[in-house]
């Protein structure tokens, strides 16, 4: 499939270790679909949730650095992860009302601020920018029998004026794609409800309350397995859910996939691929009774290895 | 503590809001934050009271508690609030003016992981996880914390030894100092 689309792309942090699957299967996914990417060269961190927390002004100037990187590189600003899509779009925000702020951004990098690049969650490309009509009509693996549960989290939509990705209290925008792939979605409570993010550190019993809850959730709306655009939400309801089993003397067993994974599934791409071995709770005993995988390949695909 | 006159520090709630860019003076305390307010549950003063201690002056008693440290910054706040205080901001704002003022808060391994990210930003350009969870657990005492995740996290490929390096370091440096700078000379709270 060709088409015109090109990207700078900010993998963010998380992409290049916890989250390599995610960063993987953006790749490949992208490749296939013909959408351009270039890896903004010698990014930094956009500081995420620590450095807002106690330094506004070092925050909005790691994204203005970020940003003022990605203006070299044709193309909008395409983002995986939902924290560093939030700081960037925050920042472009603030700089652009507050000009007591700007002014002090612009001394702290000693340069005039380039604000413009047009920062774009991986959602929004797939949904709007190749549409969900081109999306489905690149599928041939449909995801037919799949119950999927959408899950944004805070930072996709929230606060209402800022990500402006898709209605903040009630989007549509993470169903509408994986729907276009021929899954099932379900209606649930805990879509948009914290996960409890940045403690997975400092304190992780916070993590494993509120995880639970989403989880618990997921389940009892019948979901076989759950979709995310973020790696933290990611490391907590993937790596945790174990941990989370055992402190509440219960069994989810949900599958937890990058948006990115579901989607390249449904266009044919590989495990392999995708980096479906290295997900933690494993998909795989349900892309075989789904027939999303072949039974054949099931014992080779166990002992896939993660992501190198 | 009693709200007193003689407790009252109106200037401090003018930083506040000179750094969150709003008004505490727009709550009319309807509830709304801390209804939806997914920490409120671990907070000795919920959202809308960190509000109303901030309206009467009163901010020793919100940076000497953890509250603001166990805010998880989720936006649901301010997503909801009618009157359009951006309550996620005020949080951001008591949270560095506490921070600068190495404040007596009770909630210390917050400011540890928040304190070891942004040095491993100084000095990596980036964030390197393994050494973040590893340093954190040193530094905090816990040796043990999260150990079992380790293994299962290498074997997949999750926790990674070696990072692609970022070539631009002292640019990083630069905007570092250069913050300092403009703090050291009243420039910049």
């Amino acid at each position: 499939m060709t088409n015109d689309l090109k990207y700078s792309y900010y993998p963010g942090c998380s992409l290049h270790a916890s989250a390599g699957e995610y960063d993987l299967s953006t790749r490949e996914l992208f490749k296939h679909l013909g959408i351009g990417l270039t890896e903004i060269p010698d990014w930094f961190c956009c500081g995420a949730t620590p450095a807002h927390n106690v330094d506004e002004l070092l925050s909005l100037s790691l994204c203005a650095k970020n940003l003022e990187l990605a203006d070299s590189i044709e193309g909008d600003v395409a983002v995986a992860c939902a924290a560093c899509f939030s700081r960037l779009k925050t920042a472009q925000h603030i700089l652009g009302e507050n000009d007591v702020k700007r002014k002090q951004v612009e001394t702290a990098l000693d340069a005039p601020l380039k604000l413009d690049g047009n920062v774009k969650h991986l959602l929004e490309i797939l949904a709007k920018d190749l549409g969900l009509e081109r999306l489905a009509a690149s599928v041939n693996k449909p995801l037919t029998g799949l119950k999927v549960a959408c899950y944004y989290g805070c930072l996709l939509t929230r606060p209402t004026d800022v990500p402006n990705l898709d209605c903040a209290e009630a989007p549509t925008i993470m169903e509408k794609i994986i729907e276009a792939v021929g899954a099932e979605t379900v209606p649930w409570t805990h879509r948009l409800e914290c996960c409890g993010a940045n403690f997975t550190l400092s304190r992780p019993g916070v993590v494993i309350q509120l995880t639970n809850a989403i989880l618990d959730a997921a389940k009892a709306a019948g979901a076989d397995c759950i979709m995310v655009g973020c790696p933290l939400c990611h490391g907590n309801l993937d790596i945790r859910q174990k941990e989370i089993e055992k402190v509440y003397s219960t069994s989810y067993d949900l599958p937890v996939f990058y948006l990115t994974q579901l989607v390249g599934l449904s266009v044919g791409l590989s495990p392999e691929n995708l980096g479906l071995g290295a997900m933690i709770v494993s998909p795989f005993p349900l892309l075989t009774e789904k027939k999303l995988m072949e039974t054949s390949l099931l014992d080779s695909q166990v002992s896939l290895p993660g992501i190198r | 503590m009693i709200i007193s006159q003689e407790t009252m520090d109106v200037d401090f709630v003018r930083k506040v809001e000179a750094l969150s860019d709003t008004s505490v003076r727009r709550c009319f305390q309807c509830g709304k934050c801390s209804a939806g307010c997914p920490m409120a549950t671990f907070m000795e003063h919920p959202p809308n009271r960190v509000v109303r201690l901030l309206q009467l002056g009163q901010w020793r008693r919100i940076i000497e508690g953890r509250s603001i440290w166990y805010c998880a910054s989720c936006e649901t706040c301010s997503t909801r609030c009618p009157n359009k205080v951006h309550l996620a901001s005020i949080m951001d704002a008591l949270r560095k003016l506490s921070w600068d003022a190495d404040g007596p808060s009770k909630e210390s391994y917050v400011q540890l992981a928040n304190k070891l990210f942004l040095q491993n930003i100084r000095t990596y350009g980036r964030q390197y996880e393994m050494r973040l969870a590893a340093v954190f657990n040193v530094k905090s005492g816990q040796f043990l914390k999260d150990l079992m995740l380790g293994p299962k996290l290498l074997a997949k490929g999750k926790l990674k030894m070696f990072h692609s390096k970022n070539k631009n370091l002292s640019e990083i440096e630069k905007i570092f100092s250069r913050i300092e700078e403009m703090r050291k000379n009243g420039k910049a709270l």
